[in-house]
């Protein structure tokens, strides 16, 4: 058999002989298994070919990719196929090969499938199989159980279908290019404008990746209400992680949970002072539900601190799942609670689900997987946190001294707090915030060794169980029990003290007394000591002795091969690490240098010598090639040191071989005394913690560039170089520069002795017996030099000369180039790559001169140079074209890519790339220096576990400490240990069910501190004026202004009204965020002053009660007034008299019943309340119980007052006196023009009658009596009768009405009949007429 | 709970001290201030100074003592906004100038200063070469954009003064880390040759001499002349060069000269004045560096204040004044610098050594500026 397999399907055959299979196998079987496995058309037809035959070769049938080479078939039921394998092993070959060497089929694989086959052809089938186990072996592929692919039923079908659609699909587009083509151009526009809105959407600002290497561990803080199992899961956890039991959780846990990830535990009590500070702190929060009970209120509480304090990861956790008896309701309740939960934190946040206890434990499997969830969990940066370090305190340790503590119970205490650094890097003798006790300096930081360490690296899965560390000395695990007695066994404590002695071998006895690490036996013998070197140090041999002990093996066995060579060597290789390294050895390599710069100094008092000389000698300090002539100089030097008694340069207490030289040199013993004295004074000084430098190089320096104001020399005062000590430090400095190459020590050597010369002097006369009588003036004058910047150029340069101008030739573009820059060299390796070109117009073809050319040429040029190492030359030569050429390949590659690249880069991913670039930098920059030097460059890393002293702590800290409340040590950034005015927005919580008051005092938790204030609330009105606020609005945000510790910007905060007890509501009272710190404050609030007019003029009037003297009445001159109606005026002047009164005017006449208000606006003072809260100090068990200033309110509820309402407010019955309304007048001229309608219709009451038109009265006789009653009698008859006649009248009429009525309509029924009739007949008439002229010519006609 | 302070003696660096405090809003206290001396305490120009920081910052509180010799400063917030002061004689406008640079970009609203007095003189940095140099040294960090700018309206020698200069600075919340470690070769030399009061010719003069030097080694030279007239031209006559040294990556060394006040010491030929100028950019490029020597301490500064990243910077020999200034950064921000003597190669003739200054920012922000 003679396979070709080729993939991709694009030149495929095989060749197959299978004379040999064919006789062992159930031809039926395979025809059907080859026909599965695509083996179609002729060449299934060889195989049902009855007679196994010899198949031509050239009948190869070509195959798809798919297709596998035959199935072999052994018995009936035995089915293999082999040859995936080999094929994919050939596919996986090919691919490293990469390139498209298609067309050579002689790939390795290929021949081990013929050499297989060929096998096979020799060999019987049964001898196949080991063949195909041993090529699995080879390709490493995992005996797996082949895919069975179905050959019938709906999934088949289905897939089928698929395949047949799927064919299809490829060319859709090419099908049916109209369905595909732009539709809309705005919709497309649409549609894409969405697509980039929700790209860019998922961006953020890219910040500097600034974690770690070794990360700190992370803080898993267990929230929940009381009894709902926090204890219980931290046990579980642990014992998940470390198989050891803790049976009382207190303080912080800390353990390795994996071989890149340790966990510290927390637990959160109910107290919100502790959720509020721990909720800071998290990294991630298990927040444990009763499931059985639901949400309860701490649960939200928490949930909103730490939205507030920027959002640690939440996981929630369900326990008491096991309550729920009915599988129902529990699937309910685990919705109803999951979708609660989500609506809180964020859709499809984790929720872990503890189904119950068994012997009271939760399950394993569940602790187990919410272990595994935790050590995968990833961690977003959080603002605050990264960029402010901080320590959760795991151990405490009071290092008070026990006399003072004896003597004085309360005094302050000094106390050392241990932990792991988190956040970012923290500075020495930075400002800390202890939330619940306060700020403090700290006196002091030190690292120790990683008390719960990474396991080291190494190449497996799981954590033996040496690894598995447990720590959490407040619990009482992890090697230190927590105990004052303790204190003076510890480890770690011990070591640091060690340190701290390499560093200072000369101990002190306010050192001594500070640090109580030690017995007190050994403490008195250390004072003793001290004692000594402190007052006279008189036998600096005995303490440099015991420095030497203490040091160790370490030091002294880095230090001997020096002392044995040459020391000069080690000053000017300029190794930064090692001077770095120890201290002593550098103070050693220092004083060398400074004598060299003496050296030079002297040598250079003249100050005409040649340039070239000096830089000679300058070559020859910096190479430390002279011994011989340097060492006479030194001891010259010395000599004439002890002449002018001018110890302190020279002198070098800590260094023992300086000493052991000086010693020889037999130096005198006064000085030696004087030298360390003065030492040990200095290190009494230097309360930093780096590492001590010896004063005399410092100082020897400092005046060499004069910069600096006390000197030892200047204290004697005898030298004779003294004279122009300014020129000369300044011709001196550069050479210096040359000479010297410890500048640090040079720059932060001294900054002590600046700082503290008040001490000094105190020391001085403490140290009672060597007094030194120093001439101030010298000092002063140096400290009160001119303040200014110039740099005053090196008089010894004479730019003159012509060598000084060639040694800055190579500055300018003029001047010469490095190798890889030069523009020659530029210029033909441009050549090389785009030489070749080819004239369009001439069609000449350029060649570009090939490297090889070029190689020819440059060795020709240098073989006069390079004769006689030919053979070395030609064998660079190839080396040197080999690279040349993947130079090239490089540079075309490079050129590429930025061509191809680019085109996609965006400003994002360019701002990324920055982003990841500086983190690089920022890892790699201190990466190989030792701890000790690099904590004092970069400050303590996050990660390491550093030791915290502090030295003035309130005694109640240490007395009242309760492991279960957190101790957080929260750095402080620049400026932010001040108090100020800030400016904040704030918005009520809409679950709080009160609005709160200006001027209540509130609690607030802000970066580290939580705090009591008073704030005022107010709101911006459309002119910018910030208008004071009553109470702060409902649903509103508002702006309120505190005065408290300086915070950055964009920091949020919460306010609480009260942190003591417990209650039943909501706490949180308000959310915020900072944003102004300003000094000066523009909150206003509203005045009217009111005033009365008391004389009127036309719109002019005078105006009394506004004010009281003339002098504010000219401060309001031109303000708007109004009355209450609304009329508009101005204060024009004030008047004289009554005091107070002015003259306005306004837009229409006052009356006298006007009141006059002017509205201004008053600046309001915040009260200046800062109150932090103090609630670690309380006494253990009344921690929550803190209470601060009281509002209002409160104090009067509490002491029972009641207030007194106003008199005027009460109610009274109402009487309302009766309206009276005068007519209506209407002008006599208007009611003439009125229309008479109109016109008032009330008659003018008649006047008086006069009497001459007044009839008399008449008096009738009887008879004309009797004559007029008969008269009326008929009268009355007659009208009766007229009054019968009439109604008989009315109805004959009516009657007649009627029967008229009656014709008239019989007559138009008449009239009607007949019209009808008539109309009939004319429009019959009409019709004939019609008819007629229809019919064609009239006949009449 | 006012913060910890800080506590110096004597009146050299004052300047540093103050701005630093600022910065740092930690407390100063300057004590023994000229006690010995004849005319003890603060000088005018000192005083001045300190009025000018306060009129920048709103809410600090400085303390004198009747005699002057003892100084507390409680820093306030910067504010900036439009600010004129009338700068003491005694000292240069660059005096001034030097230390609103350092605290320009961090104050609360948009700096424009308007300082009046002595534009150039023979001990500060002038004016001409603040512009030319510290600009772009801060525009490296990001401080950049419209309205960052010195502009010399009135030009004022020494000791009659009457020159106004405008600085305009923008705010910046966060400062960048820089890597300045190459400073690559000078590509031109540009200057400015002042003169005011005295014949225009004298800034010709200056000219020639000054090309003179300078063309042994570039082609590239160009120097200004300036002269101003009439109310332009300040109160007392004098004249100076300034030559400012580009390279090919934006660097910019500098070195300037100007005459001696009227009336004090030996008057100097504008030839001599050229000549000797430019022998000191000669030696500026000797010291090299990527900064120029007179605004190390800018530098470093700006630096100290970067985010919480590396950031490097090649400098020159430190000067004193630096070296001063590094301590107190230590003080105040209790940062360090990493220091670093890069040496010349064998055939480098690329001046002296160098330093190679390294530090992690404290990651600084401007608490003054206003959030919305």
């Amino acid at each position: 058999m003679r396979p070709l397999v080729q993939p991709d399907g694009n030149v495929g055959r095989l060749n197959v002989n299978l004379t040999a299979a064919f006789d062992t196998v159930d031809h039926s079987i395979l025809i059907s298994r080859l026909e599965h496995c695509g083996v179609k058309g002729t060449p299934l037809d060889w195989f049902r070919d009855p007679e196994p035959k010899q198949l031509p070769q050239h009948s190869a049938a070509p195959c798809s990719a798919l297709w596998y080479a035959p199935v072999l078939v052994r018995g009936s039921s035995y089915t293999k196929i082999m040859t995936q394998n080999l094929y994919q092993n050939f596919l996986r070959k090919k691919e490293q090969e990469q390139d498209g060497e298609l067309e050579n089929m002689e790939c390795p694989d290929l021949n081990l499938i013929e050499l297989v086959w060929d096998e096979l052809d020799r060999r019987n089938l049964s001898s196949f199989i080991r063949l195909d186990e041993e090529c699995r072996m080879d390709g490493k592929v995992k005996k797996q159980k082949p895919h069975q692919q179905k050959h019938s039923g709906p999934k088949a079908e289905k897939k089928k279908l698929k395949k047949q659609n799927g064919s299809t699909e490829e060319d859709e587009r090419k099908r049916n290019p109209k369905a595909f083509a732009v539709q809309s151009a705005v919709r497309m526009a649409k549609t894409f404008h969405r697509a980039q809105d929700i790209k860019t959407k998922k961006h953020h600002v890219p910040v500097v990746d600034r974690t770690p290497l070794e990360p700190p561990p992370i803080v898993i803080v267990v929230v929940g209400p009381p009894k709902v199992g926090k204890s219980t899961l931290i046990r579980c956890l642990i014992k998940n992680f470390t198989r050891q039991k803790l049976t009382d959780i207190c303080g912080p846990v800390t353990i390795v949970s994996g071989k890149k990830r340790r966990l510290t535990f927390m637990e959160c009590n109910n107290d919100i002072n502790s959720m509020i500070d721990l909720a800071k702190v998290a990294d991630l929060v298990l927040m444990l539900i009763d499931a059985s009970f639901g949400f309860e209120m701490e649960t939200f509480e928490f949930l909103n601190i730490c939205q507030v304090h920027g959002f640690p990861r939440i996981m929630g956790v369900l326990t008491h799942l096991d309550a729920f008896k009915n599988n129902k309701t529990l699937r309910k309740t685990k919705k109803n609670l999951k979708h609660r939960f989500w609506t809180e934190v964020y859709q499809g946040a984790k929720l872990f689900y503890l189904s119950g206890m068994v012997y009271g434990e939760y399950q394993n499997q569940e602790v187990k997987n919410l272990g595994r969830f935790i050590s995968v969990m990833k961690f977003r940066p959080l603002v605050w946190q990264t960029s402010h370090p901080y320590v959760l305190a795991d151990r405490i340790e009071d290092l008070t001294d026990p006399e003072r503590l004896r003597t004085d119970p309360k005094c302050d205490r000094t106390v050392s707090l241990y932990g792991y650094l988190r956040g970012t890097h923290l500075k020495n003798k930075g400002q800390v915030h202890i939330p619940g006790v306060g700020d403090f300096q700290m006196s002091d930081v030190n690292f120790l060794p990683d008390p719960c360490p990474l396991p080291d690296t190494q190449k497996k899965r799981a954590l033996n169980e040496k690894e598995r560390l447990l720590y959490a000395p407040m619990a009482g695990v992890g090697g230190v029990v927590y105990d004052k007695d303790a204190v003076y066994i510890d480890l770690p404590a011990n070591h640091v003290k060690q340190l701290q002695e390499e560093v200072r071998p000369t101990t002190e006895l306010v050192q001594s007394l500070i640090e109580t690490h030690v017995t007190l036996d050994a403490k008195m013998a250390a004072s003793k000591v001290s004692l000594f070197s402190g007052s006279a140090g008189l036998d600096p041999t005995d303490i440099s002795e015991q420095s030497g002990v203490q040091e160790g093996l370490r030091e002294i066995h880095v230090w001997d091969p020096h002392t044995q060579t040459q020391r000069r060597k080690v000053v000017f290789t300029g190794d930064e690490e090692e001077e770095n390294d120890v201290s002593g050895s550098s103070s050693d390599e220092d004083d060398d240098g400074s004598d060299s710069d003496q050296e030079n100094q002297e040598e250079d008092d003249d100050l005409s010598t040649f340039l070239k000389e000096a830089r000679a000698k300058s070559e020859k300090a910096t190479r430390g090639s002279t011994p011989p002539v340097k060492k006479p100089k030194l001891e010259e030097m010395k000599g004439e040191n002890e002449v002018v008694t001018e110890a302190p340069v020279f002198a070098d207490s800590e260094d023992e071989l300086e000493k052991s030289e000086a010693d020889s040199e037999g130096e005198g013993e006064a000085e030696r005394a004087g030298d360390s004295g003065h030492c040990s004074k200095e290190s009494e000084e230097d309360s930093d913690e780096e590492e001590e430098e010896e004063d005399g190089d410092d100082e020897s320096m400092e005046e060499e560039i004069g910069a600096d104001d006390s000197d030892e020399e200047e204290e004697q005062g005898t030298l004779k170089w003294k004279e122009g000590l300014q020129q000369k430090a300044s011709a001196a400095f550069l050479r210096h520069q040359e000479a010297a190459p410890n500048l640090r020590k040079l720059v932060y050597g001294s900054v002590v002795e600046a700082e503290d010369s008040e001490e000094e002097e105190e020391e001085e006369e403490l140290g009672g017996l060597f007094r030194v009588n120093r001439p101030q003036k010298s000092k002063k004058v140096q400290a009160n030099a001119l303040d200014c910047s110039h740099f005053n150029p090196d008089i010894s340069h004479n730019w003159d000369l012509e060598e000084m101008l060639n040694l800055i030739r190579d500055c300018f573009v003029t001047g010469q180039w490095e190798e890889g820059q030069d523009a020659a060299t530029l210029l033909k390796e441009d050549e090389e790559l785009y030489g070749d070109f080819e004239d369009l117009e001439t069609g000449k073809v350029h060649k570009g001169v090939t490297g090889e050319q070029d190689q020819a040429e440059k060795s020709e040029s240098d073989e006069d140079e390079a004769d006689d190492e030919d053979q070395q030359v030609k064998m660079d030569d190839e080396e040197v074209q080999k690279n040349k050429r993947l130079e090239k390949k490089r540079r075309l590659k490079e050129r590429f890519d930025t061509e191809y690249d680019d085109g996609d880069a965006t400003y994002f991913d360019d701002l990324k790339e920055e982003m990841q670039k500086q983190a690089e930098l920022n890892r790699a920059e201190f990466e190989d220096m030792d701890d000790e030097s690099r904590v004092q460059y970069e400050g303590f890393r996050p990660g390491m576990y550093v030791r915290l002293e502090i030295s003035s702590l309130p005694c109640e800290f240490v007395t009242n400490f309760d492991p279960h409340y957190p101790i957080i040590i929260g750095g402080l950034g620049t400026s932010e240990g001040n108090v100020g005015y800030l400016q904040m927005r704030l918005k009520k919580h809409r679950w709080y069910e009160r609005i709160l008051k200006t001027r209540d005092p509130l609690i607030l938790s802000l970066g580290w501190r939580r705090f009591q204030t008073i704030p005022l609330y107010h709101i911006e009105d459309h002119n910018g004026r910030h208008r004071l606020l009553k109470y702060t609005p409902q649903h509103m945000h508002c702006g309120a202004s505190i005065w408290g510790p300086i915070t950055p910007q964009g920091t949020g905060f919460l306010a609480v009204q009260s942190v003591s007890g417990v209650k039943a509501n909501f706490r949180i009272a308000a959310t915020g965020v900072v944003l102004d710190l300003d000094k000066s404050v523009t909150i206003v609030k509203k005045l009217k002053l009111i005033g009365y007019p008391y004389k009127i003029f036309q719109n002019t009037c005078f105006i009394k009660g506004m004010f009281n003297t003339v002098l504010e009445v000219a401060k309001f001159e031109g303000a708007s007034i109004r009355t209450v109606s609304g009329i508009r005026g101005q204060i024009k002047k004030a008047l004289s008299t009554p005091p107070g009164a002015f003259r306005a005017t306004f837009e229409d006449r006052l009356l006298m019943s006007d009141i006059v208000f002017l509205r201004s606006w008053y600046p309001v003072s915040i009260p200046q309340l800062y109150n932090p809260i103090t609630s670690l100090l309380l006494p253990v068990g009344q921690k929550d119980t803190w209470s601060g200033m009281r509002t209002v309110g409160q104090l009067k509820h509490d002491l029972g007052v009641r207030n007194k309402p106003s008199i005027d407010s009460l109610y009274k019955p109402i009487t309302r006196a009766p309206r009276h309304f005068n007519p209506l007048h209407i002008p006599k001229e208007l009611q003439k023009a009125l229309p008479f309608k109109s016109k008032p219709k009330l008659l003018q009451p008649k006047g008086k009658v006069p009497r001459d038109l007044k009839r008399a009265s008449v008096i009738r006789e009887p008879h004309e009596r009797k004559v007029a009653e008969l008269l009326r009698a008929l009268s009355t008859v007659h009208h009766y009768k007229k009054k019968v006649a009439q109604r008989a009248h009315h109805a004959k009429h009516k009657e007649f009405l009627q029967q008229k009525e009656k014709d008239e309509e019989a007559k138009m029924k008449r009239m009607k009949d007949a019209r009808k009739k008539l109309y009939r007949i004319m429009g019959q008439k009409d019709q004939k007429k019609q008819r007629s002229s229809l019919k064609g010519t009239p006949q009449d006609d | 709970m006012a913060s910890h302070g800080l506590t110096y003696e004597g009146c050299n660096f004052l300047r540093q001290r103050l701005v630093l405090s600022t910065l740092s809003g930690k407390r100063v206290k300057i004590k023994n201030i000229r006690s010995k001396d004849d005319e003890p305490g603060l000088r005018d120009f000192e005083a001045s100074f300190i009025r000018l920081l306060d009129k920048v910052t709103n809410g600090s509180t400085i303390e004198i003592n009747q005699t002057g010799t003892v100084l507390v400063y409680q820093p306030g917030l910067l504010y900036g906004g439009t600010v004129e002061h009338d700068c003491n004689p005694q000292r240069s406008v660059g005096y001034y100038l030097e230390a609103l640079l350092m605290l320009g970009p961090f104050m609360k609203s948009p700096l424009k200063a308007t300082l009046r007095g002595v534009t150039n003189d023979l001990t500060d940095p002038t004016v001409d070469l603040l512009k030319s140099t510290a600009l772009p040294v801060m525009k490296k960090f990001g401080i950049d954009g419209e309205g960052f700018d010195i502009k010399v309206a009135k030009r004022g020698m020494a000791p009659g003064g009457g020159g106004e200069v405008v600085f305009t600075c923008p705010v910046r919340k966060t400062v960048r880390p820089v890597q300045l470690t190459d400073p690559g070769k000078i590509k031109r030399i540009r200057g400015v040759a002042y003169s005011v009061r005295v014949s225009p010719q004298m800034g010709n003069r200056i000219v020639e001499s000054a090309r003179g030097i300078l063309n042994q080694f570039l082609p590239d030279i160009y120097i200004y002349t300036d002269h101003m007239k009439g109310a332009n031209s300040g109160k007392s006559p004098g004249f100076g060069l300034t030559l400012v040294a580009e390279t090919l990556n934006g660097c910019f060394l500098s070195a300037e000269m100007s005459s001696t006040p009227q009336g004090q010491g030996d008057p100097i030929l504008p030839e001599d004045l050229g000549r000797n100028c430019a022998k000191l950019l000669l030696e500026e490029i000797y010291r090299g560096g990527c900064v120029d020597s007179s605004n190390q301490s800018l530098a470093l500064l700006l630096m100290t204040l970067g985010q919480q990243d590396v950031s490097k910077v090649l400098l020159g020999p430190l000067s004193p004044y630096t070296i001063e200034f590094l301590r107190h950064i230590r003080d105040f921000f209790q940062i360090m610098f990493k220091i670093e003597v890069q040496k010349p190669l064998e055939d480098e003739r690329k001046g002296g050594d160098k330093v190679l200054m390294t530090c992690v920012g404290v990651g600084y922000s401007n608490i003054s500026k206003t959030l919305k």
